[in-house]
C-alpha cells in the first residue's frame, strides 16, 4: 500500500470555505456535510428532511452549484467553497429572496432555503432559463405546501429582477 | 376576477413570517438545541401484531452515555393518548398492534449512542395473526384488536326507502371506489426540544395544531397539573392534520422529566413514515338512481374505512365522510352506512380534507356516470339536483345559507376551460402531433364543511391588548404551519382597525400566554380570528380611544385609530402614538373574547353549519402508450366568503390541489403484511415542480347574503378535495374509461396504438 | 425490518487510492468489509433503507488519476468513470454526437444528485438510467481485473454483471463515433444524407412514476437508420428499468435489418419485445405493464421514423 492510500483515519480535519470563511472541522471522513453544517457550525437554515437526497431541503452550493448536503461526505468537501442559505443572505436579501417574498413562493418555509439555494445555483449559471430548464433545476426540491405555483412566479420575478439590477 | 397579484393590488402583502423563511433565519422547533442536552429515540415494534413476552433493558441502560431507558413501567400517569379517545399506548406493555407502536424510549449523550442503546434492548415477541384487510377484520373469527371489537365506529343516515325507490328509477349506477393511504409528507418531520425548568415545570417546544390539547394529554400521561406544562408549538414546517395528534411529545416529556435534562428529538423520515398518521384508505360502494328526467331518487352508500390500530380521530373522519358522500345534492331516498375498522396497518387519522377527499371522489364519480347514462351534460345534471340556497344540509340540518353552490356552478359553466370541453367533444380542435396523446376535460363540484361539527367542543376566541411598549398585541391560540395564519391576522388588523404593520405584535402558539382558541384545524382558524376581531373591534377601539381622549383632553368620539397612533377625525395626523398611549394610560387596555364555532341546531353529531363550495375544471393529457396522465390546466371556483389574504388564499388552493394531484396520480403508502413498503421519499413520491407545470387559475367568489354574520368560510382544505373526481372525469373523456381506484394506475389506461392495429394515425387526431 | 434507522450512524473509514491497482488491492484486503465509492449517492439510499449495511471501509475512486475527464480518443469519446453525471449531461460533444445519452442523463435523478453521482457509478449499479442510451451507441467499458485494463462492450459487461459486479473496477466508458462522424461538421452529414437518402433516428424514453426525479419503470432507447424505402439499415434497441439489468435486444435487431417498416413489422417488434424483454416486477408496476410500455415506445419510435 502506498503513502497515498493510507489516508484513512478515524478522524478527519475538513478544511473548506463555508460562506466565505475558511473552516477546519474535526470530524470523520464519511460524516455528512448536513450534520456538520447544522450541528457543528449551528447553521440551521439548511434543513434535514429525508436524509437520502430526495427532497432538497438540505441543498447547499458547492463551488456555486447546488448539491444535497445529506449526501455529500466530509472528504468530498475538502478544499471546496460551500455556501449555505445564511451565506446567500449575508448582504441583505438576494433578489431571489426578494422575489420569493413578493410572490409568496413559500408557505411553511421548511423547503424554502433549499429551494432558494437551487434557484441561486441555476440563475448564476443560466440567467434566463426556460420553463423546462427551471423545472429540471428545481426537480430535486420538493415542496409540499405551495403546489409550486408561487415558486414558479418567484423564479420568473427573480429572473426579471436580476436583469434589471444589471 | 381571477385571484393573482395583479388583481389584488395593495392587498397582496409580504408575509410577516417571510423574511425568516427566505433567509433560513427562522428557528424551527426542530432546529433548537440546549446545553447540556440529550438525544431521545424511540424503539418501535418489529411486528405489526404481537404479544410482548419480555422487554430487557439492562444492557441498554449500561451502555455508555445513556441516561434513561424507559418502558411502560416508567409512566407516572395514563399510559395512553388520543385526541378523541385515548387508546394508543405511550409505551406498549403487553401487545403491539402496528409497526409504529413504541416500546422503549432512550436518552443518551449523542444520537449515535442513543441508537446503539436501542439496539441493545431485547424484546421477545409472540407473533400474532395480522389483520391487514378491514373487511376480514370484521369477520366473526378475526382476532379482536380492542375490547370493544374491531368495529371502531359506525355511522348511518337514512331517509325514505331506497329499495323501493330503486325500483322506480329509470337508471341506476352501481360502483365501488377505492382511495389510497396518502401520507401528509410535511417537510419537517416530527420533533422538538423538551426542557425541564428549575421551577419544576416542563417546556415543550414541539409542533402541534392545538397546544392546549397537547398540554392536557401530556399532563394526563405525566400525572402533573396543566400548569406544570408549557407548550410552545409554532412555527411548524408543515402539518396538514398530521401533527394534530401527539407524536414524539410523550417520549421527549418523559425523558426530560426522568433525566432532568433537555431532550432533543427529531424523527428520521423513515420513523416518521412508520409511526405517523396517514389518510384513511376507504372503500365506498355506491348505488344511485335517477328518474327519466334525471332527478336523483335514491342514493345508497356503504363506506369501509381502514383506521389502523388506534382511534385518534378515526370516528370523526368517518362522520365527515358520511356527510360528504351525501354532499351538495338532494335525494328523495337515502341510505348511508359507514364503518371504521381497526387493523394492524399504519395509523390513519386527521388529514386535510378529513374524509371529504375520499367521499367526494366517489360521489362525483356517481354523478358523472349518471349524467352520461342519461345523455345529459354532467354539469346540467348537477344543476338539476343541487341543493338550493334555502335547502337544508346533507343531514337535513339547518346550515348557514349562501348562494355558493349556484355561483361556483355558474362560474364553471362560463369558464373558458369548460367551453373547451364542448369543442373537444365536437372534435373541433386539433389535439397533438403525437396521435397517441389524448386530451380530456372534466369537472367536479363540492360543498365542504368547516369546523368540527355538532357534538365536538369547538371553542374559539382571542385577545387584543396594548403592550407596555406600545405594540398592539393580538394574542391567539392558533398555530402557524405555513398556511399564512399570521399574514391573515396581520392583514385583518390593518384593514379592520387601521393599524400599521409596525404597530402590531402577534403572539400565538404558547400555552403560557395565549387563550385557548381551539384547534387550528378543519379550515376554521381564519374564520374564528375574523369573528374574534369583529367581536373585539368595538370594545378594544373604545378603550383605546377613551384612554387617548382622557390623555389628549378631548372626546373619544372625535378620535380614530391610525397607523402609528391616534389622531382626530378632522385631519390625518397622528397626535398620540401607541407608545405614548401605553406609557400614559392609567388602566390596562385589553379585550378578550371567547365563543364557540357556530354549529347547526341539530342533534346529529358531526353535522356542519358553515360550508365552502368549490367547483373545479381540469384538462389532462393521456399518453395511451404509457397510460400516464398529465394535468395540463386547472380552474377552481371557490365560494368561501371574503378573501382575507389574497396571497394566502391562492396558495391554499394551489397547494391543496397539488396534494390532490398526488392523491389522484401518484401517492400511496403501500403496506404489505402490516409493514410499510414506501419508507422514504425515494419510493413514496409526491409531486415535483415538473408534475405541476400546468396553469392553475383560482376564482374566488366572495358574495355572501346581506345578513350573513359569519364572514370568511374556510379555504384550508377545499382546494384538496375536488380535483380527484375532476381528473377522473377528464380521463373518461380522454380514454373512455371510468376510474374507480386511486391513484390511477397507468396500466389501466394503456391502449393498443393504431400503428399496431392498422388504423390510420390521422383518424385518431 | 431492521432497527429504527436514524440516519446513518456508523462512520466507515475512507481510503483514497491514487491508482486502480491500489484500489484493487484495498478491495482485496478488506473484502466484503469494503465497497468502492464514487459519488456515494446510491450507496446512501441503500444504507438508509437497510438494503446494504454500512461497510467498515469506503474505497474512494475519485482520486484515481485520469478518471475524472472526458477526452477524444482514437476511435471515440472516452469518459472517465469518475466524471459526474451532470458534467456528462451538459458536455457539448456528448450532446452533439450522443444526444440520447444527454437525454437519458437529463432524466436521471435531479441535477444536485447528478453533481455528486458519477457515470461510472450509474453503470456499475447495473440499473442506471444511462445504460440503454449508452447501449444504443455500442459503448465499451474499460475495467481493471487486478492485473491489467480490459476492454469489453458494455453489452457484454452487463451480461456478466450478476457474477462479478462488486469485484470489477470500472475505469472508463468509450463511445465510438459513427464512421462518418470522424469527418468534420454538418456539411458532410448533409451530403451523406442527400446521397444515400437515409434517415437517421434515435430516441430515449424513461417512464417513471412521476414527471421528474423518479425511479424508472421502463427505460428504452432505439437508434438506427432507414433507407428511402423505409428499410431498416441499422438498428439498436436497448431496454432497462426498475431493478432489471439493462439489455440490448440483438436478436430482434437482426430480425429487423433490411425489412420495411409497416404494420406487420411493427407488430413483430411489439410481439418480440413482449417475449425478449425481461423486466422485474415490483410493488409499483407489473411485468406486463413494463413489457407493453416498452413495446409501445419502441414501436412508436419506428412508426415515427417511417412516417414523420
Amino acid at each position: 500500500m502506498t503513502e497515498h492510500s493510507k489516508q484513512a483515519e478515524s478522524t478527519f480535519a475538513l478544511r473548506c470555505v463555508i460562506n466565505g470563511e475558511a473552516q477546519t472541522i474535526e470530524t470523520t471522513a464519511s460524516a455528512r456535510l448536513l450534520t456538520l453544517i447544522r450541528d457543528e457550525l449551528e447553521l440551521t437554515g439548511t434543513k434535514r428532511s429525508c436524509d437520502i437526497g430526495r427532497c432538497g431541503a438540505c441543498m447547499v452550493l458547492m463551488e456555486g452549484e447546488a448539491v444535497n448536503s445529506c449526501l455529500a461526505m466530509a472528504y468530498q468537501c475538502a478544499g471546496k467553497s460551500i455556501t449555505t442559505i445564511e451565506g446567500i443572505s449575508k448582504g441583505g436579501f438576494d433578489p431571489i429572496q426578494q422575489a420569493f417574498l413578493e410572490e409568496g413562493g413559500f408557505q411553511c418555509g421548511y423547503c424554502t432555503p433549499g429551494m432558494i439555494v437551487s434557484v441561486k445555483g441555476l440563475l448564476d449559471s443560466n440567467p434566463s432559463p426556460s420553463e423546462d430548464e427551471i423545472a429540471e433545476a428545481l426537480s430535486g426540491n420538493i415542496c409540499r405546501c405551495t403546489g409550486y405555483g408561487g415558486i414558479r412566479r418567484a423564479v420568473t420575478r427573480a429572473i426579471e429582477g436580476r436583469m434589471l439590477a444589471k | 376576477m381571477l385571484l393573482n397579484r395583479e388583481n389584488s393590488g395593495s392587498r397582496w402583502r409580504i408575509r410577516p413570517d417571510g423574511a425568516g423563511k427566505v433567509t433560513g433565519g427562522l428557528v424551527y422547533l426542530t432546529d433548537m438545541t440546549a446545553q447540556p442536552m440529550l438525544y431521545g429515540l424511540v424503539l418501535r415494534s418489529e411486528h405489526p401484531h404481537a404479544r410482548i413476552i419480555s422487554i430487557q433493558t439492562e444492557r441498554a441502560k449500561q451502555h455508555k452515555g445513556v441516561h434513561a431507558v424507559l418502558t411502560h413501567r416508567d409512566i407516572p400517569g395514563l399510559n395512553a393518548f388520543g385526541i378523541a379517545h385515548p387508546d394508543q399506548p405511550v409505551l406498549c406493555a403487553d401487545t403491539v398492534l402496528y409497526v409504529g407502536d413504541a416500546l422503549v424510549a432512550v436518552a443518551a449523550e449523542s444520537m449515535e449512542l442513543a441508537q446503539e442503546a436501542l439496539e441493545l434492548v431485547e424484546i421477545e415477541y409472540e407473533v400474532l395473526e395480522i389483520l391487514e384487510d378491514p373487511e376480514k377484520a370484521l369477520l366473526a373469527d378475526a382476532p379482536q384488536l380492542h375490547k370493544g371489537g374491531n368495529a371502531m365506529h359506525r355511522t348511518a343516515f337514512a331517509r325514505g326507502d331506497v329499495d323501493e325507490a330503486f325500483k322506480q328509477c329509470a337508471i341506476v349506477v352501481e360502483e365501488t371506489y377505492y382511495t389510497p393511504r396518502q401520507m401528509h409528507t410535511y417537510m419537517e418531520t416530527e420533533g422538538g426540544l423538551f426542557v425541564p425548568g428549575e421551577d419544576g415545570r416542563l417546556t415543550v417546544y414541539s409542533p402541534t395544531q392545538h397546544g392546549f390539547m397537547d398540554r392536557m394529554q401530556l399532563a394526563r400521561i405525566l400525572a402533573v397539573s396543566l400548569e406544570q406544562i408549557r407548550i410552545v408549538s409554532s412555527p411548524i414546517g408543515g402539518s396538514f392534520g398530521g401533527k394534530d395528534e401527539l407524536n414524539v411529545q410523550p417520549y421527549g416529556a418523559l425523558l426530560a422529566i426522568q433525566t432532568g435534562r433537555a431532550i432533543k428529538m427529531h424523527n428520521s423520515r423513515q420513523e416518521s413514515v412508520r409511526a405517523g398518521l396517514k389518510r384513511h384508505p376507504m372503500r365506498m360502494a355506491m348505488k344511485t338512481g335517477v328518474d327519466a328526467a334525471g332527478r336523483l331518487l335514491a342514493h345508497q352508500v356503504d363506506i369501509l374505512s381502514d383506521t389502523g390500530p388506534y382511534s385518534t380521530l378515526g370516528a370523526e373522519v368517518l362522520n365527515f365522510a358520511t356527510e360528504h358522500v351525501i354532499g351538495p345534492y338532494k335525494y328523495e331516498n337515502l341510505n348511508v352506512k359507514g364503518i371504521s375498522v381497526f387493523t394492524n396497518n399504519g395509523m390513519s387519522g386527521e388529514f386535510r380534507g378529513f374524509g371529504g377527499n375520499q367521499a367526494i371522489f366517489a360521489l362525483e364519480g356517481q354523478m358523472d356516470r349518471l349524467a352520461e347514462r342519461l345523455g345529459m351534460s354532467p354539469w346540467q345534471f348537477r344543476k338539476l339536483n343541487m341543493r338550493q340556497k334555502e335547502d337544508l344540509g346533507p343531514f337535513d340540518q339547518p346550515i348557514a345559507m349562501t348562494e355558493g353552490a349556484e355561483r361556483v356552478w355558474t362560474a364553471v359553466e362560463k369558464s373558458r376551460l369548460w367551453q373547451e370541453k364542448t369543442l373537444l367533444e365536437q372534435s373541433a380542435i386539433a389535439v397533438s402531433t403525437d396521435p397517441w396523446l389524448k386530451i380530456g376535460i372534466g369537472a367536479a363540484f363540492t360543498m365542504h364543511g368547516a369546523g368540527l361539527g355538532v357534538g365536538i367542543p369547538d371553542p374559539a376566541g382571542g385577545r387584543l391588548q396594548l403592550a407596555a411598549d406600545g405594540k398592539i398585541e393580538a394574542v391567539f391560540g392558533y398555530e402557524e404551519f405555513g398556511q399564512g395564519l399570521l399574514a391573515s391576522l396581520e392583514q385583518m388588523l390593518i384593514e379592520q382597525f387601521g393599524f400599521g404593520a409596525a404597530d402590531i405584535r402577534m403572539i400565538i402558539g404558547d400555552t403560557d400566554i395565549v387563550p385557548d382558541s381551539g384547534s387550528t384545524t378543519a379550515s376554521r382558524a381564519t374564520a374564528m380570528m375574523w369573528k374574534s376581531l369583529q367581536r373585539l373591534k368595538k370594545p378594544f377601539t373604545d378603550q383605546l380611544l377613551k384612554e387617548a381622549g382622557a390623555i389628549m383632553g378631548c372626546q373619544a368620539e372625535e378620535l380614530q385609530l391610525r397607523e402609528g397612533g391616534i389622531g382626530k377625525q378632522t385631519n390625518d395626523q397622528v397626535l398620540l402614538s401607541y407608545a405614548d398611549l401605553a406609557s400614559k394610560a392609567i388602566f390596562p387596555i385589553s379585550s378578550e373574547t371567547s365563543f364557540s364555532f357556530p354549529t347547526s341546531p341539530t342533534e346529529r353529531v358531526g353535522a356542519h353549519f358553515m360550508y365552502t363550495y368549490s367547483a373545479v375544471v381540469v384538462k389532462v393529457e393521456l399518453n395511451t402508450l404509457t397510460g400516464r396522465v398529465k394535468v395540463l390546466q386547472q380552474y377552481h371556483a371557490v365560494a368561501a366568503g371574503p378573501v382575507i389574504n389574497p396571497q394566502g388564499y391562492l396558495g391554499q388552493i394551489e397547494g391543496g390541489s397539488s396534494m390532490a394531484l398526488g392523491f389522484t396520480l401518484l401517492e400511496d403508502a403501500v403496506m404489505d403484511k402490516g409493514h410499510y413498503m414506501t419508507r422514504n421519499l425515494d419510493t413514496y413520491l409526491i409531486p415535483t415542480i415538473a408534475d405541476q407545470l400546468g396553469l392553475v387559475e383560482v376564482e374566488p367568489i366572495e358574495h355572501l347574503p346581506e345578513q350573513d354574520e359569519y364572514g370568511p368560510r374556510g379555504i384550508g382544505e377545499v382546494g384538496s378535495v375536488t380535483l380527484a373526481p375532476a381528473i377522473a372525469a377528464a380521463v373518461r373523456q380522454a380514454s373512455g374509461k371510468w376510474v374507480t381506484k386511486l391513484p390511477i394506475e397507468p396500466e389501466f389506461l394503456q391502449e393498443t396504438p393504431f400503428f399496431l392495429t392498422g388504423a390510420s394515425g390521422n383518424d385518431r387526431t | 425490518m431492521g432497527m429504527n434507522a436514524q440516519g446513518s450512524m456508523a462512520f466507515p473509514q475512507v481510503w483514497h487510492p491514487q491508482t486502480a491497482a491500489e484500489a484493487w488491492h484495498l478491495k482485496q484486503s478488506f473484502g466484503t468489509d469494503s465497497v468502492y465509492v464514487s459519488g456515494g449517492t446510491l450507496l446512501r439510499t441503500q444504507w438508509e433503507s437497510g438494503v446494504a449495511a454500512i461497510p467498515k471501509h469506503l474505497i474512494d475512486l475519485s482520486a484515481i488519476r485520469g478518471l475524472g475527464e472526458i477526452r477524444i480518443g482514437e476511435t471515440g469519446l472516452v469518459i472517465g468513470g469518475q466524471v459526474s453525471l451532470e458534467a456528462c449531461r451538459t458536455h457539448p460533444i456528448i450532446q452533439r454526437h450522443f444526444p440520447i445519452v444527454t437525454e437519458a442523463l437529463r432524466q436521471t435523478a435531479a441535477p444536485s444528485i447528478r453533481r455528486l453521482g458519477t457515470i461510472g457509478g450509474n453503470i456499475a449499479s447495473n440499473i442506471g438510467d444511462s445504460l440503454p442510451a449508452l447501449l444504443g451507441y455500442n459503448a465499451h467499458v474499460v475495467w481493471y481485473n487486478g492485473m491489467e485494463d480490459l476492454q469489453i462492450t458494455l453489452s457484454e459487461w452487463l451480461k456478466i454483471a450478476g457474477m462479478l459486479h462488486t469485484e470489477r473496477l470500472l475505469l472508463q466508458i468509450q463511445l465510438p463515433f459513427q464512421a462518418d462522424e470522424t469527418l468534420e461538421g454538418h456539411e458532410v452529414e448533409h451530403l451523406r444524407s442527400v446521397i444515400s437518402k437515409t434517415k437517421r433516428f434515435s430516441a430515449y424514453h424513461k417512464v417513471g412514476r412521476r414527471e421528474a426525479f423518479t425511479p424508472s419503470v421502463v427505460t428504452a432507447s432505439v437508434s438506427g437508420s432507414l433507407s428511402e424505402k423505409k428499410e431498416v439499415n441499422e438498428i439498436r434497441i436497448a431496454l432497462g428499468g426498475g431493478q432489471m439489468i439493462a439489455q440490448r435486444l440483438e436478436e430482434l435487431e437482426r430480425e429487423l435489418l433490411g425489412k420495411v417498416i409497416d404494420v406487420q413489422l411493427l407488430r413483430h417488434v411489439y410481439n418480440r419485445i413482449m417475449q425478449l424483454y425481461k423486466p422485474r416486477e415490483d410493488l409499483f408496476a407489473s411485468v406486463s405493464y413494463r413489457k407493453t410500455t416498452a413495446a409501445h415506445l419502441i414501436a412508436s419510435e419506428l412508426w415515427k421514423a417511417a412516417h414523420q
